[in-house]
């Protein structure tokens, strides 16, 4: 028999485990053990001896089945750290406490304490270290309380909300106590909000770097058109995009000899974080009110909000770069930027017109291609901007330019 | 009037686009506006001006790129390091 077999044991080791230690007890309400307790620290001030012994003596008969019941409770009272719940029951106080038992070796266990008194108090012969107090658990939910870190579990339902919340007061602004506010949820703790919020404002400025890098494989993907469509599902698993795949081979591209980074190419840099397994884009759509005609249904959620609403769009005057996108869509967008986005995992649906070509990235680009990129924008001024950067203003473009003597544009004088 | 300030917004608005392509191209202000006036016959003042003006409204953006673009030689001393590699590599 295992660990725990009842009243077997004589002399068993306090400071074994827990299991173990199940044995021989006694209980000696009026003992000159009690004072020990206070040798114990916090933790023991916290209880309530009164309510616990007042009812001992009675329990005294049940100690044969007391062990069982510790038994079953053992797990139980094992995760919870000998967490020792009171009637104020301080969730920090608490933390400490069961910091401090367990740092101290023994396994004190002070389990949960119920009231009602079905108790069993049980001390190890020594009665000097270990006492096992045992009240049958009723608290499980106070096991939450007492805890001081509770896992939480960011949902995605959860983060969005959080999302909205942070927008709403401004990332740089957004406090998590406010936040707390705005999500109404009730599970979480300021710490929890705090730490994610963190998370939140280092992965964006992960995302901004990586959009800067996106922006060098558009084009090459449009120029090349090359299609490679497995590449795109080469991302990491936790969706990010490996780094800088800028291998940088001499044009022609060596489309051959670029291996795996060629999945860089594509677009998406962004992804959803919080979610490993979601390969989310989030790309802070923004896309403007360059495409002509503006539509309104544009810029806010972005188009993939229905799908992969992780990371709100930062459009609340971010740059909202898009890095692939849309280049070269065939038909003027319009609306339509959002095919062109890919939603989600797949960076690039391949059925939106554009050749998903993802050529290894280019240091330096050759005269043709940029020429032809040039011309085409010349050509058909109407397609959409493959970044989508916020447009200068225009007023401060045509002063700054009087500054420097220009006085028109465009420039009537041939430009030589 | 209103025709003057939206040819000016629209031109503007081209040298935007522009210069986009360029940083697609992983290009920098000089290389953009000499790639400007090459083939699209914009002022360098002009392309530059737009420039400057795009910096303003979308700082991290180009901070960002800024930081790409200076581990570029890095990235292309590491690129010869890995052909050299894989051509002395038989299989």
């Amino acid at each position: 028999m295992l660990a725990l077999s009842p009243a077997t044991r004589d002399g068993c080791d306090g400071g074994s485990e827990f299991l173990d230690t199940t044995c021989g007890f006694s209980i000696n309400p009026e003992d000159d053990e009690f004072p020990e307790f206070a040798d114990h620290g916090d933790l023991l001030d916290i209880i309530d001896f009164d309510d616990l012994f007042g009812v001992a003596g009675d329990m005294l008969p049940d100690l044969e089945i007391d062990p069982e019941i510790l038994a079953g409770d053992f797990s139980d009272h094992m995760n919870a750290s000998s967490t020792v719940t009171t009637a104020s029951d301080k969730t920090d106080s608490q933390g400490e406490t069961n910091k401090g038992v367990s740092e101290k070796g023994h396994e004190e266990v002070v389990s949960k304490r119920d009231d009602t008194a079905t108790e069993s108090v049980t001390y190890d012969g020594d009665g000097e270290r270990d006492r096992k107090r045992k009240y049958p658990s009723s608290a499980s939910s106070k096991n939450n309380e007492g805890k001081r870190k509770v896992k939480v579990d960011w949902t995605p339902e959860l983060h969005r909300r959080f999302v909205e919340a942070v927008e709403q007061l401004g990332v740089d602004k957004a406090v998590p106590s406010r936040i707390l506010e705005l999500m109404g949820v009730h599970c979480l703790t300021r710490h929890n909000v705090a730490s994610h919020l963190q998370k939140y404002r280092s992965h964006r400025k992960h995302l901004l770097a990586r959009e800067a890098e996106a922006a060098n494989w558009t084009r090459k993907r449009h120029i090349y058109g090359v299609e490679t469509g497995g590449n795109i599902n080469g991302r990491n698993k936790n969706g990010w995009l490996a780094p800088a795949p800028t291998i940088g081979f001499p044009p022609p591209p060596p489309v051959a000899v670029a291996p795996p980074p060629v999945h860089h190419h594509h677009f998406r840099p962004l992804h959803v974080w919080g979610h490993p397994t979601v390969d989310q884009s989030v790309m802070p759509h923004v896309w403007p009110k360059h495409l002509p005609p503006p539509s309104n249904a544009m810029h806010n959620p972005p188009f993939w909000v229905s799908d992969s609403p992780y990371w709100h769009p930062i459009h609340n005057g971010t740059t909202p770069y898009l890095p692939t996108v849309a280049t070269r869509f065939r038909a003027p967008p319009v609306a339509g930027i959002p095919q062109a986005l890919p939603p989600h995992h797949t960076v690039y649906k391949p059925d939106n017109g554009f050749g998903g070509a993802r050529p290894p990235v280019d240091l330096h680009p050759s005269k043709e291609s940029v020429d032809a990129a040039i011309g085409d924008v010349l050509a058909r001024p109407w397609l959409p901007l493959p970044l989508g950067l916020k447009p200068p203003a225009v007023d401060g473009v045509m002063s700054e330019l009087h500054r420097h003597g220009v006085s028109e544009v465009p420039p009537t004088a041939s430009c030589a | 009037m209103g025709d003057h300030n939206s040819s000016q917004a629209s031109y503007i608005h081209l040298v935007h686009h522009l210069i986009e392509e360029c940083i697609v191209f992983n290009m920098g202000k000089e290389e953009c506006m000499d790639a400007l006036f090459k083939h699209a016959n914009i002022k360098p003042i002009i392309t530059s001006t737009v420039w400057k003006e795009l910096e303003k409204e979308n700082k991290e953006f180009f901070e960002a790129y800024e930081r790409r673009r200076e581990e570029i030689p890095t990235e292309k001393e590491t690129a010869r390091r890995i052909r050299d590699l894989l051509s002395r590599t038989t299989i």
